[in-house]
């Protein structure tokens, strides 16, 4: 798992790469510390590269999204496959992001 | 009395004892026969006696007549002379001499004028005799003998006919005991002139009749008319007794009295008599001497008559004392070599039961009802143990928990009561570790293990088999230690593949190898212990692995393949003794489950996150096994992953090292995966749910993974069992 964050006009994205399993989500977790301390402006998370995702993983965005929610940032979910649709819809996690 | 039951009860006893009885009884009949043979020979001795008295008496009388035949002959011979010579009386000393010469019975003889006969001669009395075997004359007219005076002249005269006279002792002559027969002479005229006799010597009476033989201590008394002993068994006392003054002497013998009244009065009989002061009894037969007036006497001393009776009885009661004792002798023995087998019995018995008890304590350790699962369709078995002693040294076992069947076999070095102790031990040992450990080396190391501790000098091992048969894959792993290859069914027959390894109890830190194969439906192994394949016939043929295929070789169940192998044993042993416990356990494999789709996938992992993409490998097996699509891999990984998540991050402290053991089953209609680990209790299915309703604000971090496994899955169960968390996850496909 790979995740790559980029910050243009306000406009954070990160890019995750791969399987974000429970192992992944430990670094991850790491990774996207940058994004937790400054959840301001627009976050986009995309995922059009990640093929599987776990309860850690949707841990993560949940983080991030309760982080964005209490410094008034945006959180959009973005590119998720079918796969990975059935699993936000299964959690409830299709009511908590914008999904594009 | 209970035991006098139990002694006529028993067969061999009351054998021994008909035999007893038979010579008790032969014993009997003998002893009646010969105290029936003494009485009869003492009977005929008796009347034997009898009879040679009678003869002794009838002699001896017999030869007394003659003596008295011969006197009165001479003088009826000579009787004429002495009338021709009595007017001339010198001349009779002639006729005295010749009836002394002529008479060899006649030691004496006078003619003795009646005084006053002759006026010339008032007294005369020639008299011949023989002295020193010569002739000697001499008168009897003397003074000092005064003839007249004596009886044998007086009595003739007076009864007018021959008399005999008492025994007396003759002083003219030669002092000789006589007795003496008289007749008056009678002149032409018809006067008595004078007495004519004939002196008979009571010894020589005596010797010319002899002594009694029949019996040593016989002997015959001949008695005057007045009662004095003639003739006695010693010579001197002769006429020194008279029977009367015997009589009076026996005032004890009442018999005695009668017998001299029969004597004297002449008659003829016999009589018992007893004399106590020789403490003997005596039969005396007895009879009239005819003309003399005298009576025969013989006396028999009982003792002599009995005593070839009497010593024939002493011998004859010696043998039977002897006879009787040596029977007691028999008995005796007989009874106590039946009393100390009765001993060896009893101990024999109390053995003999109490291995009995051991044998029942035995057979309840290893199952013994069959079918032993009724319940399942998947597994047909069937098992047996067959001592060769009441105990013995093989065992068997097999039990199922978490749908594996545990089963081994064994068989203990030696026999009886030792091997039997062992084997139970090895059996506790088997059931106590495989509780908790699915693993068959890991059974067998612990085993082996304990048995190493026990520190016992015996040098007992015990040869030993085990698998562990996962009931839903087919799956089997086992651990041989040393035992016989069990059979392989498959396609066909053949040994398993086995590891020897060592037998348990030798080596305790031996580390054992364990293996693995996959059963198939209507798969089945057959295990045995050396008490089939080495049973022996009289002709020590071994019964051998070709004859256990063929006997095999036939489609049966699985307890019919055992007695059809009990039978083709027994067959082939014929009258030869068991020399080996028979053990033998068929296990039939009979899961549908498992064809093609059916198998399993096993994975274990340490409690370490890092190893969680591993999971993700299994499951792409799983889902090409299956031909799974995406979405559906995915979220069986995605479930399963939580489950192991959970494990790995929770189940155990920190810094220890766990497992956690997924095993999954790929069935025809769905996919069942079995989580196990030995961490802390913990239910996940009693956590609660997450609310997915909530927004950003409420939704709590935690609590996503169970529900997720929830969701995915149709049915998820948890179990804690045998210190192990058990969770089953089951998916349709």
């Amino acid at each position: 798992m790979e995740v790559f964050i980029e910050n243009e006009n306000n406009v954070t994205t990160a890019r995750f790469v791969g399987r974000l399993d429970t192992p992944a989500s430990q670094e991850v977790a790491k990774s996207i510390e940058p994004i937790l301390e400054n959840p301001t402006g627009t976050i986009v998370l995309d995922c059009k590269d990640m093929s599987y995702i776990s309860s850690s993983g949707l841990r993560i965005f949940l983080t991030i999204r309760k982080a964005a929610a209490a410094k008034g940032g945006n959180v959009i979910v973005k590119d998720i496959n079918n796969d990975i649709r059935q699993v936000f819809m299964m959690t409830g996690f299709l009511n908590l992001f914008e999904i594009q | 009395m209970k035991k006098i039951i139990e002694f006529f009860k028993d067969e061999r006893m009351r054998d021994t004892w008909s035999r007893i009885a038979l010579v008790v009884l032969a014993a009997i009949i003998l002893e009646a026969t010969s105290f029936m043979q003494l009485r009869f020979l003492a009977r005929s001795t008796h009347r034997e006696a009898m009879l040679k008295a009678e003869n002794v008496l009838s002699t001896t009388r017999y030869e007394i007549m003659e003596v008295v035949e011969e006197a009165e002959q001479a003088i009826r011979d000579n009787m004429w002379i002495a009338q021709w010579c009595l007017d001339n009386p010198d001349s009779l000393k002639n006729v005295t001499s010749r009836i002394v010469e002529e008479h060899t019975a006649v030691v004496g003889s006078t003619v003795a004028l009646v005084p006053g006969y002759n006026k010339n001669l008032p007294f005369f009395a020639p008299y011949s005799y023989i002295r020193d075997g010569e002739m000697v004359h001499t008168s009897l007219a003397t003074e000092k003998y005064n003839y007249p005076a004596h009886e044998w002249f007086i009595e003739p005269l007076e009864v007018g006919m021959g008399y005999w006279s008492e025994p007396y002792l003759d002083t003219n002559g030669g002092n000789i005991k006589m007795t003496t027969y008289s007749r008056p002479v009678l002149d032409p005229k018809g006067t008595t002139a004078a007495v004519i006799t004939a002196d008979v010597s009571l010894e020589w009476l005596c010797n010319h009749v002899g002594r009694v033989d029949i019996y040593p201590n016989a002997y015959s008394i001949l008695v005057s008319r007045k009662g004095k002993v003639m003739m006695g068994p010693i010579d001197s006392l002769a006429m020194q007794f008279s029977v009367q003054e015997m009589a009076e002497m026996m005032k004890d013998e009442p018999a005695l009295p009668k017998l001299v009244d029969d004597m004297l009065s002449g008659k003829r009989g016999s009589v018992v008599i007893h004399s106590p002061q020789q403490g003997s009894t005596s039969t005396i037969y007895y009879a009239p001497v005819p003309r003399t007036g005298w009576s025969m006497a013989v006396i028999i001393p009982e003792k002599e008559v009995f005593k070839e009776v009497r010593r024939m009885g002493f011998l004859c009661t010696l043998l039977q004392i002897l006879g009787i004792l040596m029977l007691i002798f028999i008995l005796l023995s007989v009874a106590r070599s039946w009393t100390e087998y009765q001993k060896t019995k009893d101990v024999e018995i109390h053995l003999e039961r109490e291995l009995e008890i051991g044998r029942e304590i035995q057979m309840s350790m290893v199952p013994k009802v069959f079918p032993p699962f009724p319940e399942r369709n998947d597994i047909d078995m069937a098992a047996t143990i067959v001592p060769a002693k009441m105990v013995g040294g093989d065992l068997y076992d097999f039990y199922i928990r978490d749908e594996k069947l545990i089963f081994c076999i064994g068989d203990v070095s030696g026999k009886g009561v030792p091997a039997s102790l062992l084997m139970a031990v090895t059996r506790s040992l088997f059931r106590n570790i495989s509780a908790q450990e699915d693993s068959p080396a890991k059974i067998v190391e612990g085993i082996n293990r304990s048995m190493d501790e026990m520190d016992d000098e015996t040098g007992m091992f015990v040869t030993f088999f085990c698998g562990v048969l996962d009931l839903h894959t087919g799956h089997l792993r086992y651990c041989n230690a040393g035992h016989n290859a069990p059979l392989l069914f498959t396609d066909h027959i053949q040994l398993l593949d086995v590891v020897p390894n060592l037998p348990l109890g030798i080596e305790g830190s031996m580390v054992y190898q364990e293996q693995q194969i996959n059963l198939l439906l209507d798969d089945a192994l057959y295990l045995y212990t050396d008490g089939i394949s080495e049973a022996e016939n009289p002709r020590q043929e071994l019964f051998g692995i070709e004859r256990m295929e063929k006997v095999l070789s036939e489609r049966r169940t699985a307890m019919e393949h055992l007695e059809a192998m009990k039978a083709a044993i027994d067959d082939f042993v014929e009258d030869a003794p068991q020399s080996d416990d028979i053990t033998m356990l068929f296990i039939h494999y009979l899961n549908n489950n498992t064809q093609i789709n059916n198998m399993a996938r096993h994975l274990i992992l340490h409690n370490d996150i890092q190893q969680i993409p591993q999971l993700a490998e299994f499951v792409e097996t799983i889902a090409e096994d299956k031909n799974l699509d995406q979405a559906t891999a995915m979220s069986l990984n995605l479930a399963l992953e939580e489950a192991v998540t959970n494990v790995i991050l929770y189940a155990y402290p920190d810094g220890i090292d766990g497992l956690v053991d997924i095993e999954a089953y790929i069935r025809p209609d769905c996919l069942e995966f079995i989580l196990s680990d030995n961490g802390k209790p913990f239910d996940p299915t009693a956590a609660p749910d997450a609310d997915i309703t909530l927004g950003v604000n409420e939704r709590s971090i935690g609590g996503l993974g169970i529900y997720l496994v929830r969701n995915i899955m149709d049915t998820v169960s948890y179990r804690y069992e045998n210190g192990k968390n058990i969770l089953t996850m089951i998916k349709k496909i």
